[in-house]
């Protein structure tokens, strides 16, 4: 197809460009436009962050052809800090604190500026649905409601223009005050530039050939016809390391590519290095692995029995990390008990979800160190490991942390830089790998699935004699963190209570599942949700309130931890009593008394939504009148 | 009525910087030409404002203002090692290694200035871009302080490097678990408010009220971030989000079929800062990150209880989850009624 001669008015300048007619709106203006400010986050219209509009209407400029474009206007986040001056709702999300990783935040101020645009006089309610096609994953959104209202009440006047202000803190006194976040101009209007949307000169485009099985020996790869492919710069495969193959936070099992065998769907196993990235993934499909599929395990609990399909060597039980915490004798514990309880709990993988799929830039400098720029979590760390992966001392390797657009825990993981490091070296030109939503689904770390049994016996006065947990979480193909996953969670596993009997057991095991990595709470939330769900079964047997239960229980100063810490001063007893009161709970005993309560409905929660009743009554009022 | 309310709590503990090594962290710290300053470190921020903490750290410890800090960063060739950005460490580590290396930065400016104008330098005071001698005439621009220091043949800079007293656990085979893993525990509760729908299983979280102690807030506005983002993340997991494979292959590829909060989903979350400050640490500060989101998923499955009588034991509470144990309760109710 011939290219397309595009027209349109771009942020009230003209422009005249031809285009692929193969390219989105979205990318004809980051790529071709250099207009990096509005992202991608899914490409597929479900998060927004490539918000904006198209002859004055709000659109997702990545569900759109750039055809669609032709003789349009078209207003980017760009197009709204005309002259440098940010506009009304920027200063607002930058005083409101709207703004945490920024990733989504330029689509998020395209949603907002088209809210208050459609109604200035809009209501919290208002503007929560009409921001509810933009999703953020820091935030939380109530800092962003606050921004929108912020901003309206200064459109309208009703606020002065300095309640947009940074606060004067008299005495150079800063520490706990609301100081403005210094970044968060750079986030609203779109000029903070993540990995994604840096080029470099002569840089080439990364793309990953990925296992489409879980579990199979890689007989043989010919990469002889992607490498003749004109525009391909470089193929590389696990034979192009130099160095020890292998990373992780805690175990190095995972190697750069799959070496001898894939052990889970949508693992790295080659990867080229092209002019462009339609030419890389037209590489990439020409890539030819022969597999010999093998028998696999997608089942933590199947994969502790013998004779189950083994991953890795070296764990012939498929254990990653056993952790035990033992104090006093739980089965005394028990015995003495009135009251015993035992439940079985389970929890899902999740995805981090943070807006910004993973990155990343490498080149080798003028100095031959090889450099490595991405959002990563541990930079310190993936210096050593790829050090030892390319065979260069520290001096001859460097990692930047660009801005990262959510973390979470999920960019720990050195998963995609080494073969950015490799590609550089081997063409010795930059090179950029950017992951599409799907890629960064399936190949990246989740949050461990757990199943947890729970057995906690009480005396009838309330106080915990013996706890008594054991989870097993899937960590899936690769250690990553779950060594550390599995010790927080054990550690912190039987509350923050003074149990003078307790054994815990977290086991993370080896599956042909996408592997489970750092997750923010990291394990502790797992094995919390289970004590802490007992511990009101328990009230309600009991006949306590959940607050007095858990105070009975709570470790006060200069208490003994399980894993035997004397702890200093315990503000435990504090929290509760501020949560009590803050809350203005009603104490009684947790035994379903839902709406009988009194302290229900108060000013500071929200109204429940039903969806389009605010609609419904707009229309019959309209049509009344 | 089809819709019914509960409320319901719990709470929590989490230890703060990392639990596998002796948790490190270093800092270099000058005051700049003009009264600015600058702060070097090694990892930094991941959207949780650690450049904005950083920079008040730095300001008040050096007496410039905030926005006159520059701070570099996130480079493994050019900053001092700092680890990582995660495990609620940076405040902690970080923070204190900023706040060490600013006062030396600071101590060495405040002597030079003491030897000028001839005065015991515990007497030399600086803050929001001035250093001044008490009880006397004696004030100037910190600008003007670094220009007369440089004359004097010394440029004001700091470095520190803050470091935990802790160690491992005994956690190899036949170990019972003992060791100091962290050095500052954190406790948190919440409670959460929910309306039940009897008739499609939908859980709404109305309010949470989340109250964290984090030692001593440095942006309690950044605070309520990471409170009100870690509950909406931990709602996500409560109620809707799943990541679900079929023989190891993702039946949820995209956000069309991984279901995540939405602005319509989210309760109002009130933050209640508690501050019981670290002793160990030079400013008392501890951390809230990963400690927000702890609390929040049994709080709302005991809310869920509360409002319905139904116990979620398998997350996520799907309304197709909750509807179930709703008619399951509804038909074991109506059997004990007809035995009886």
């Amino acid at each position: 197809m011939p290219d397309l001669q595009i027209k349109a008015t771009i942020n009230g300048r003209k422009v005249a460009r031809s285009a692929k007619p193969h390219q989105r709106l979205l990318d004809f203006l980051r790529d071709d436009l250099n207009l990096t400010g509005n992202k991608e986050g899914c490409g597929a219209g479900e998060c927004g962050t490539c918000s904006v509009f198209v002859d004055g209407v709000l659109m997702k400029s990545c569900l759109l052809p750039v055809a669609k474009a032709q003789g349009t206007a078209i207003e980017t986040v760009e197009g709204l800090a005309r002259g440098g001056e940010l506009s009304v709702l920027q200063k607002a999300f930058h005083k409101a604190g709207a703004s945490q990783c920024g990733y989504c935040i330029p689509g998020m101020v395209m949603a907002a500026t088209a809210a208050l645009r459609a109604n200035p006089f809009a209501d919290r309610e208002e503007i929560k649905e009409r921001l509810g096609g933009n999703i953020c994953r820091c935030t939380g959104y109530q800092k962003i409601f606050d921004a929108v209202e912020l901003a309206r009440d200064v459109q309208n006047g009703r606020l002065p223009a300095t309640a947009l202000s940074e606060q004067e803190h008299a005495e150079g006194d800063f520490i706990g005050k609301n100081v403005r976040r210094i970044d968060a101009p750079s986030k609203v209007s779109g000029k903070l530039r993540y990995a994604g949307d840096m080029i470099m000169p002569g840089m080439l485009h990364v793309q990953v050939l990925r296992s489409p099985h879980a579990h199979a020996r890689i007989l043989s790869i010919d990469t002889s016809a992607a490498e003749a492919m004109d525009g391909v710069e470089g193929v590389i495969t696990c034979t192009d390391v130099p160095g020890e193959d292998g990373f992780g936070v805690f175990v190095h099992d995972q190697p750069v590519m799959a070496r001898g065998k894939v052990r889970y769907v949508g693992e790295a196993v080659a990867a080229v290095a092209a002019e462009d990235p339609v030419t890389a993934r037209r590489a990439v499909a020409a890539i030819k692995v022969v597999y010999e599929l093998l028998p696999a395990v997608f089942d933590a609990e199947e994969a502790m029995r013998s004779g189950a399909p083994v991953l890795h060597d070296y764990a012939p039980d498929n254990i990653t990390k056993h952790i035990p915490i033992r104090v006093g004798d739980v089965e005394a514990g028990f015995a003495a008990a009135d009251l015993v309880l035992e439940e079985n709990y389970s929890t899902q993988a999740i995805e981090h979800a943070y807006l910004e799929p993973e990155a990343g830039l490498a080149y080798v400098d003028h100095d031959g160190v090889v450099t490595v720029v991405s959002p990563s979590q541990n930079i310190t760390h993936h210096r050593h490991m790829l050090a030892k992966i390319i065979a260069k001392p520290i001096s001859k390797v460097s990692f930047i942390m660009s801005p990262v657009g959510g973390g979470f825990g999920g960019k720990e993981d050195m998963i995609y830089q080494g073969m950015l490091a490799l590609l550089a070296m081997k063409t010795d030109r930059p090179v950029r790998l950017v992951f599409t939503r799907e890629e960064s689904m399936a190949s990246t770390a989740k949050r461990h699935p757990s199943r947890t049994t729970l057995r906690m016996g009480f005396t009838r006065e309330g106080r915990i004699l013996a706890s008594h947990l054991t989870m097993i979480c899937d960590g899936g193909a690769y250690g990553l963190s779950t060594e550390g996953v599995m010790r927080k969670a054990a550690i912190l596993g039987a509350g923050p209570y003074a149990i003078p009997n307790v054994r815990v057991d977290t086991y993370g095991i080896y599956t042909n599942n996408t592997p489970s990595g750092a997750f923010r709470s990291f394990g502790a939330l797992q094995t919390q949700f289970a004590t802490e769900s007992t511990l009101d079964m328990a009230a309600e047997r009991l006949g306590l309130d959940p607050f007095v239960i858990r105070r009975i229980n709570a470790f006060q100063d200069g208490g003994t931890t399980h894993t035997k810490q004397r702890l200093g001063k315990v503000s435990l007893t504090r929290v509760l009593d501020a949560l009590e009161q803050g809350s203005g709970w009603e104490q009684g005993v947790p035994a379903v008394r839902g709406g009988a309560r009194s302290d229900l409905g108060r000013s500071d929660v929200r109204p429940a939504v039903s969806l389009g009743a605010r609609f419904a009554a707009h229309d019959k009022q309209e049509a009344a009148e | 009525m089809a819709r019914k309310r509960g409320r319901g709590m719990a709470a929590s503990w989490y230890g703060i910087a990392r639990t596998a090594t002796v948790d490190r962290a270093a800092a270099w710290a000058e005051i700049d030409d003009g009264g600015s300053a600058k702060v070097v470190t090694g990892v930094t921020e991941i959207g949780e404002g650690i450049l904005t903490v950083l920079a008040q750290i730095a300001a008040q410890e050096m007496g410039v203002k905030p926005e006159h800090v520059v701070i570099g960063d996130n480079d493994t060739a050019r900053a001092p090692e700092a680890a990582h950005a995660g495990a609620t460490r940076q405040t902690y580590m970080i923070g204190s290694a900023v706040a060490l290396a600013s006062r030396e930065a600071k101590k060495r400016l405040v002597e030079v200035m003491a030897a000028i104008w001839d005065v015991p330098a515990d007497t030399i005071h600086t803050g929001n871009g001035e250093i001044w001698a008490e009880n006397t005439n004696h004030r100037i621009s910190m600008g003007e302080a670094v220009h007369r220091a440089k004359g004097k043949g010394v440029v004001p800079v700091g470095s520190a490097t803050f470091g935990t007293d802790t160690t491992g656990i005994a956690d190899g085979k036949g170990g019972d678990g003992s060791g100091r893993p962290w050095q500052a525990y954190v406790f948190g509760a919440q409670v959460a408010e929910v309306e039940v729908d009897t008739v499609t299983g939908e859980v709404q979280v109305l309010g949470v009220w989340a109250a964290h102690d984090v030692g001593r807030a440095v942006n309690p506005q950044g605070v309520e971030g990471q409170i009100e983002g870690g509950v909406v993340q931990a709602l996500g997991q409560g109620l809707m989000e799943d990541y679900q494979l079929d023989k190891g292959r993702t039946t949820t590829p995209g956000f069309a079929k991984y279901i995540l909060p939405t602005s319509l989903d989210v309760p109002r979350v009130n933050s209640i800062i508690v501050e019981e400050p670290d002793p160990i640490g030079p400013l008392g500060v501890k951390g809230i990150g990963e400690p927000a989101m702890v609390p929040t998923i049994p709080a709302i499955m005991n809310a869920i209880y509360d409002a319905v009588g139904v116990r979620i034991t398998a997350l996520p509470a799907t309304p197709e989850k909750v509807l179930a144990a709703i008619r399951e309760k509804e038909k074991r109710e109506a059997q004990m009624q007809a035995a009886e």
